[in-house]
């Protein structure tokens, strides 16, 4: 005869939101793992030009956007948080705090394309930039989406679209922009720092 | 106890783990930047920014997607994931 307790604990691991949604976010790390390992591997065949290429990037801009990703994705989370509490107008306040750092995010990388392009620098000069410029505004498009992505699931939240348990959209939309953010603590020290 | 007091405190209990997560994710990001000043060595810098990418990518699989209360698979692929590609990048780097 099964124990009650532990058959409540195997029901009790669901994974979060939609089940197409996390093959999706598999298919995108595996994209930008060729991508990541792609770069690594250029590094290494031409470690003078990205070690000059990195020393041109601004460290503490990308320090700054680390922050604001994670700080979104907490505020993210914790929206989560007062969803599953039926709290649909405090989740879509923080998903607002979590976009305005999103905001943030975005103002940044611009400056930062901004600078580069005033110095003349394009995704043209060397191999260097082009993997920067394309590997970087590649994850710029998954934070705009991101952000598509949380504005949906915010008015949906508004009109009181996730009661009665039926949060699956919610939990999609949250796990996307953790993606994101997961992707850019890999980036960051990879492009930036090492 | 009843049961809406037991998911009340399990949402308590998400709230301070994210919390905490937080925290502990800017506190490595920030380590992490200035690890190169700290360390002569670029092999210990590189190993070093790696496993910090590994542990904060716990922290985000874990917390902030709750793969931690997920089916043992995916938290599995997630967690191999995180520490994976890091670690190619370690051997291409160190190779």
């Amino acid at each position: 005869m099964s124990n009650p307790s532990i058959t409540a604990q195997v029901s009790d691991k669901k994974l979060p939101g939609d089940l197409a949604m996390w093959f999706f976010i598999l298919a995108e790390l595996t994209v930008f793992a060729i991508f990541f390992i792609g770069f690594s591997v250029s590094e290494q065949l031409n470690a003078e030009m990205f070690s000059l290429g990195k020393a041109q990037l601004h460290q503490t801009a990308g320090l700054i956007n680390t922050i604001a990703l994670i700080t979104s994705s907490f505020f993210v989370a914790i929206a989560l948080t007062q969803i599953h509490k039926a709290k649909a107008k405090q989740a879509v306040f923080l998903l607002l705090t979590a976009k305005a750092f999103a905001i943030i995010y975005i103002s940044v990388k611009i400056w930062e394309y901004i600078s580069l392009f005033e110095q003349g620098i394009t995704i043209e000069t060397n191999t260097f930039f082009t993997l920067y410029f394309l590997i970087t505004a590649f994850h710029l498009m998954h934070v705009l989406l991101g952000m598509v992505i949380l504005s949906f699931i915010a008015y949906s939240a508004w009109q009181g679209k996730y009661q009665n348990d039926d949060i699956s959209g919610f939990e999609s939309g949250t796990s996307y922009w953790h993606m994101v953010d997961l992707l850019w603590i890999i980036l960051f020290p990879l492009i930036y720092v090492i | 106890m009843h049961k809406g007091e037991k998911v009340q405190n399990n949402k308590a209990i998400n709230m301070t783990a994210a919390t905490k997560g937080w925290f502990l994710l800017i506190t490595l990001s920030i380590i992490a930047v200035y690890l190169p000043e700290f360390v002569d060595s670029r092999s210990v810098t590189i190993m070093g920014a790696l496993v910090i990418v590994a542990l904060k990518g716990q922290q985000i699989v874990d917390i902030f997607m709750e793969l931690n209360n997920a089916p043992k698979l995916w938290r599995t692929l997630f967690l191999s994931y995180i520490v994976l590609v890091p670690l190619i990048i370690t051997v291409i780097y160190l190779a």
